[in-house]
């Protein structure tokens, strides 16, 4: 197994006469994985993001990405082509004039050659059903709409790794479920890693793996079902429980005998459908 | 205060190649005192729709009127300043709407603006912040300084501290913390309930939209296409898919369970207590106690 990204006993502050936002953060993310970042509003996940594609440098500590470290200035090219960043806001993100040349300047900049930028460029914008916006200009579209730009663009560059920030936070049921389904796919088909931050704990269930942040920590790591273990734990850190879990939960509450905790909605019914089987 | 719309349509960007029709013929009544929330897919309108409430865009034809002010298309603009102090707007991207130096000042800036002496308007800013939980060490910072979902609660807080008579809210809860979302609606919620405020909430989130409004208005293509009740929209789960939207995960799950079980289908319910019960019901006895 390849380990794409590794960091050692980050610490960051924006800030010296502020507290640090990160303290001492250490893990490592395998090539294809799916990672989910969940913790509360200010606990440092963005600020961890752009420690990952090195926006921002570790003030102790190191971040290694492809093996290349963040700090060395001769390779900080070959890091941000290797991690693509859907920013929070995808406003802060755009840089061309329309949709069109903001997906292909961010092509050029990272050396990708005409014929090829030419082919990607419709797939791209095809892949977020935003084709017939391409002469708009960024700035002024729908929130949704900016945001899936900001992802074509990301998706046009074919990175090896994709850092999501919030990235479908403004987008509608089907917007979102397509959004997560085109990721799942190129996670599973091209080996894409994916580090996914998000409020939407339904949406974390999906992951291969999950970091809690608390405060500027990881007070935890694991998988889904480990993590989603500790309900009071998660509740006293400002998280919650997916939907299903604590629909189970209640259920369990009112005396319905269910053992296996289910994560999501599909395995929930498959377990009431046995219960009520064996009834 | 009613607001009303009467053949609205907005069009940006007239006679250009970029024009764009975003708003085509609109009709609707919010009544005053009010929870409706605007859902709809994405593009459809909705914060075209919600920024001609208090001004933000004038119809390109048509006319809006929000309590005694009327901005018509054919009308110069009307004084905005009163219409502005009774009706507060949270941006769906927050940091559209902060600009002072310290988080502080920019709560009071709204205030303030509207004449509330000094004194008064810190301590209603002061109020304001810990309602939306942000803690007193970081009111003298700058409010670009923070976090996605922290930037969000100050502009919540900015909103609430001129006391506004109607609040419309662009994805409010986008960004924040599950504990913060729930916080923040539940305040909404109480401010709805206890001091008649109307309010006016575009959302992505179909359980949000069912559980806390007294009507949903459906938009699609720049036309609302439903406005009624929660328990009356969500029950037309088909026609609702096919513009992109959805059911609460709660109906979803019952959708679901029913499917797998060969039930028919279940009438509306938004909360986790409600589906629990509704489960019950199904494995113990079939669908006629449904
Ligand atoms: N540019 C900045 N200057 C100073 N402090 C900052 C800056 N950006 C963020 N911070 C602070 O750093 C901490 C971590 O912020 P960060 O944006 O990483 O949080 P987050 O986990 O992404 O939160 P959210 O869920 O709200 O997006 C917060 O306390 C925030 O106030
Ligand atoms: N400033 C603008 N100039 C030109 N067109 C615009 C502008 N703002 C929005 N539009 C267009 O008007 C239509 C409606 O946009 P609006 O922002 O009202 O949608 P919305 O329903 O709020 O969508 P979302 O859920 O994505 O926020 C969209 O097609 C959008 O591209
Ligand atoms: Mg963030
Ligand atoms: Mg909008």
């Amino acid at each position: 197994m390849v380990r794409i990204i590794e960091v050692g006993g980050l610490s960051y502050r924006y800030n010296e006469d502020q507290p640090w936002v990160l303290r001492d953060l250490s893990f490592s993310v395998n090539k294809g994985e799916w990672l989910a970042i969940i913790g509360h509003n200010g606990s440092g996940k963005s600020t961890l993001a752009k420690c990952l594609n090195g926006l921002i440098l570790p003030q102790k500590g190191t971040v290694h990405i492809g093996g290349f470290d963040t700090k060395n200035e001769k390779t900080i090219w070959d890091v941000r082509r290797m991690v693509g960043m859907v920013f929070q806001n995808p406003d802060n993100q755009f840089v061309g004039a329309t949709v069109r040349d903001d997906v292909a300047f961010g092509m050029e900049n990272n050396g990708i050659p005409r014929e090829e930028m030419i082919r990607r460029l419709p797939e791209a914008l095809r892949f977020v059903k935003m084709e017939q916006f391409a002469g708009s200009e960024p700035h002024r579209l729908s929130g949704g709409q900016k945001q899936r730009v900001a992802i074509a663009g990301i998706i046009a560059l074919q990175p090896l790794i994709v850092i999501l920030d919030e990235a479908t936070s403004m987008l509608d049921p089907e917007g979102r479920r397509d959004m997560i389904r085109t990721m799942r796919y190129l996670n599973r088909e091209r080996r894409l890693t994916v580090l996914s931050i998000t409020h939407d704990l339904s949406e974390a269930v999906y992951a291969d793996r999950m970091i809690v942040m608390n405060q500027g920590e990881i007070v935890r790591e694991g998988t889904p079902r480990d993590i989603f273990q500790s309900p009071e734990f998660l509740e006293k850190i400002g998280l919650d429980l997916p939907f299903a879990v604590k629909l189970g939960h209640v259920l369990y509450e009112k005396g319905v005998p269910l053992t296996d905790a289910a994560l999501s909605q599909e395995e929930l019914v498959n377990e009431l459908w046995t219960l009520r089987s064996n009834m | 205060m009613d607001i009303t719309f009467e053949h609205v349509t907005h069009v940006y960007n007239p006679r250009t190649p970029f024009e764009r029709l975003a708003l085509d013929d609109v009709n609707l009544f919010i009544p005053s005192g009010s929870y409706t929330s605007i859902i709809g897919h994405t593009g459809s309108g909705k914060s075209t729709l919600v920024q001609h409430i208090n001004g933000l865009l004038k119809p390109s034809k048509g006319r809006v009127t929000a309590g005694k002010i009327t901005i018509d298309a054919n009308e110069k603009k009307p004084n905005l300043k009163a219409l502005r102090e009774k009706v507060g707007f949270v941006f769906q991207y927050p940091e559209h709407q902060l600009f002072e130096e310290t988080i502080i000042k920019d709560v009071c800036f709204g205030p303030m603006n509207f004449g509330v002496p000094a004194a008064e308007a810190t301590t209603r800013a002061e109020e304001s912040l810990r309602l939306v939980g942000l803690p007193s060490s970081y009111w003298h910072r700058s409010p670009f300084d923070l976090s996605g979902g922290q930037m969000r609660r100050v502009a919540i807080a900015g909103v609430l501290a001129v006391h506004p008579e109607v609040i419309i809210l662009d994805e409010p809860t986008a960004g924040l913390d599950p504990q913060g979302k729930r916080e923040i609606l539940h305040l909404f919620d109480k401010l709805h309930k206890n001091f008649n405020l109307t309010l006016i909430m575009v959302t992505h989130n179909m359980g949000d939209a069912a559980l806390y409004s007294d009507q949903v208005i459906v938009m699609a293509g720049g036309r609302p296409v439903m406005a009624d009740k929660p328990e009356k929209v969500f029950a037309r789960e088909e026609e609702l898919r096919k513009i992109g939207l959805d059911v609460p995960e709660t109906m979803m799950f019952l959708d679901k369970l029913t499917a797998k079980f060969g039930a028919g289908q279940i009438s509306p319910v938004f909360t986790i207590q409600e589906t629990a019960d509704t489960v019950i019901r199904l494995l113990n006895g079939g669908l006629e106690n449904v």
